[in-house]
């Protein structure tokens, strides 16, 4: 709590130096313009979170799923064990859980907690968002069968495998918060039948804690503490993209650009800033095809879901800050390099 | 322990919360109509998630292993502990979407809001038509939306003169226009008001420079070929303007 407490003093620390010399210099109209534009921050700010909270409760509900019903260890089983067939698997996992890059953050850290490899959970983060029946349904829906919809399931793929193949070589305890119980020893098998208690004697852990009903409702409040615990990093990301929505003119992006490598940095930031859930975003990329080359496009497609202002507050809940930073910026240049890679080859 | 109760009381407010907006159609300023059903659901989802908080309370204590299922690893009670359980400047965080939606009276998105959003008028570029979408559209009163989808598909201005349209919209004015001009405009939301578009037909109207920023206004006229500041476009000469309420369904849908 104490990282959080941290941040969240960074974060209105900044907003009370920024906030009044932007505010000054956006407004020359004074105080009305100002309350219109804090009408309208809150408007966009509630419009994400209002869509964004089903997404995350479904994210928090599977959690809590998992956590009462999935044995410990049994993921750490059935992973591959080498690390690109496990990173592969990552990256694959989406076809199985249909999530959106709210709902991933909560289900990846409880998988964390039953035991995942760090490797392919993060392959899981970066690739569900897009590897999975809705998001492959509402791009088809947006952009019709052809290579749009190939890229960037391709794409999404490869890099998130990619990325999660690099940190197999990092230590679960660098890159996670709280220590993953993998790294608890291999007597691991024993605890599962019979779990030397730490709070009371085994008779009170052995066997399922009470009834069917009673295990969901287990499952429920564990999904209400994961949804609390969430939304927090929810609502700071939301309130942040709301801040640069109102703040930053669109025009001021989109001038910036169609060369074969301003065009895709214009669309990412857009991508980043938006913050839009990754089950609809393929129609609002309609809305740029004209003025932007089809690379870019796909780079917005692509790392949209992985990357943008309010899933990096959440990673903030699962992993360390370096982790985060590497999470960011890794899939930044990974597609920055392929899109780039694509105007220059494309003629576009 | 406090904090603990504070908990389901706070998945009970955000749950009404999110009711009051479906119930009483605020809803639509802040998202697309076809995901409405979803913040349904979600406000039944938080209820019945605060309401497993009493239920596990009852159950954990005959059953110990309950907090575990709560703290996570069973190797580190006290660190999972310190995690799981929130501090009060988070919860209070997750309060604040509640209070600021009381706080603020809730209004779509206006002209103020478009001075930092790109605009489309249908003869530059942009407007998204989706692969599988009907390519004519049907018959009857097209919207602002429909009509720029139009536009863009036959790209010539004159391909529209003397086309009878009628259309709900605020107004919308910036130096760009004469004072017997103004633009008639909505915000296009695909998802939420985060992905919005404004869109706009240009209104010729002799006392346009009359008429209030941000009023709604039903303008019935026909089309005819003219330009926008440089650029050929279609242009909507009105017959009568008449000041309307904010429609219910303030925002067009792409889909």
């Amino acid at each position: 709590m104490q990282r959080f407490n941290r941040l969240m003093a960074a974060l209105l620390l900044l907003f009370l130096l920024l906030g009044p010399v932007v505010l000054r210099s956006l407004s020359p109209a004074g105080l009305p313009a100002t309350i219109e534009r804090i009408q309208i921050f809150v408007t966009i700010f509630l419009g994400i979170f209002i869509e964004a909270a089903p997404f995350l409760l479904a994210g928090s509900l599977v959690s809590g799923l998992i956590e009462v019903f999935v044995d410990p260890g049994l993921l750490g089983r059935l992973t591959p064990r080498r690390p690109v067939l496990a990173a592969l698997a990552g990256a694959g996992l989406g076809l199985a859980f249909p999530v959106c890059e709210c709902g991933v953050v909560p289900v990846t850290r409880r998988l964390y907690q039953k035991g995942l490899p760090p490797s392919v959970g993060i392959a899981f983060l970066l690739a569900a968002p897009v590897v999975n029946p809705v998001v492959i349904a509402s791009t088809y829906t947006a952009f019709g069968w052809g290579w749009m919809l190939l890229g960037r399931l391709g794409l999404s793929f490869l890099i998130a495998a990619g990325i999660g193949f690099l940190f197999h070589l990092a230590r679960p305890d660098e890159l996670l918060l709280s220590p993953a119980p993998a790294a608890i020893p291999v007597a691991h098998a024993a605890h599962e039948h019979a779990p030397a208690g730490h709070s009371g004697p085994p008779s009170s852990h052995s066997g399922p804690p009470s009834s069917h009903s009673g295990r969901i409702w287990e499952a429920l409040t564990t999904a209400g503490d994961d949804f609390l615990d969430m939304a927090r990093y929810l609502i700071l990301g939301s309130m942040l993209a709301a801040g640069m929505q109102t703040l930053v003119p669109q025009a001021a992006l989109l001038a910036v650009g169609g060369g074969p490598f301003t065009s895709v940095v214009t669309m990412l930031a857009l991508a980043f800033v938006l913050s839009i859930c990754s089950t609809v975003d393929a129609f609002l990329a309609l809305a740029f095809v004209n003025t932007f080359t089809p690379a870019s496009i796909l780079g917005f497609l692509v790392f949209g879901p992985m990357v943008d202002v309010k899933s990096s507050l959440m990673f903030l809940g699962v992993f360390r800050r370096r982790a985060v930073a590497y999470l960011i910026l890794l899939p930044l240049m990974m597609v920055m390099a392929a899109t780039t890679y694509l105007n220059l080859n494309l003629g576009g | 322990m406090m904090k603990q109760s504070f908990k389901p009381l706070l998945l009970i407010a955000l749950g009404i919360f999110l009711y009051t907006r479906f119930a009483n159609g605020t809803l639509l300023f802040y998202i697309n109509q076809r995901f409405a059903w979803l913040t349904l659901l979600a406000a039944v989802g938080l209820l019945l998630v605060a309401a497993s908080y009493r239920q596990s309370h009852r159950a954990g204590r005959q059953h110990p292993k309950h907090q575990h299922g709560h703290a996570g690893p069973p190797s580190s009670p006290p660190e999972a502990l310190h995690r799981q359980t929130a501090s009060w400047g988070g919860l209070l965080l997750v309060a604040l979407p509640i209070a600021l939606g009381l706080l603020v009276p809730p209004r779509p998105l206006g002209a103020t809001a478009m001075q930092s959003r790109e605009v489309n008028i249908g003869s530059l570029s942009s407007a998204p038509a989706p692969a599988n979408q009907k390519l004519v559209t049907v018959q009857g009163e097209k919207d602002i939306l429909e009509w720029l989808i139009d536009f863009q598909r036959i790209p010539d201005p004159a391909a529209f003169d003397g086309q009878a349209a009628q259309v709900i919209g605020f107004v919308y004015r910036d130096d760009r226009f004469t004072s017997e001009t103004f633009m008639v405009s909505r915000f296009a939301v695909s998802c939420c008001v985060a992905d919005a578009t404004a869109v706009g037909l240009i209104v010729r109207w002799p006392q346009a420079d009359a008429l209030e920023k941000d009023q709604w206004v039903e303008v019935g006229g026909h089309f005819e070929a003219g330009n926008f500041s440089g650029e050929p476009a279609p242009v909507l000469v009105a017959e009568s303007i008449t000041p309307v309420e904010i429609p219910n369904q303030p925002y067009l849908y792409y889909y």
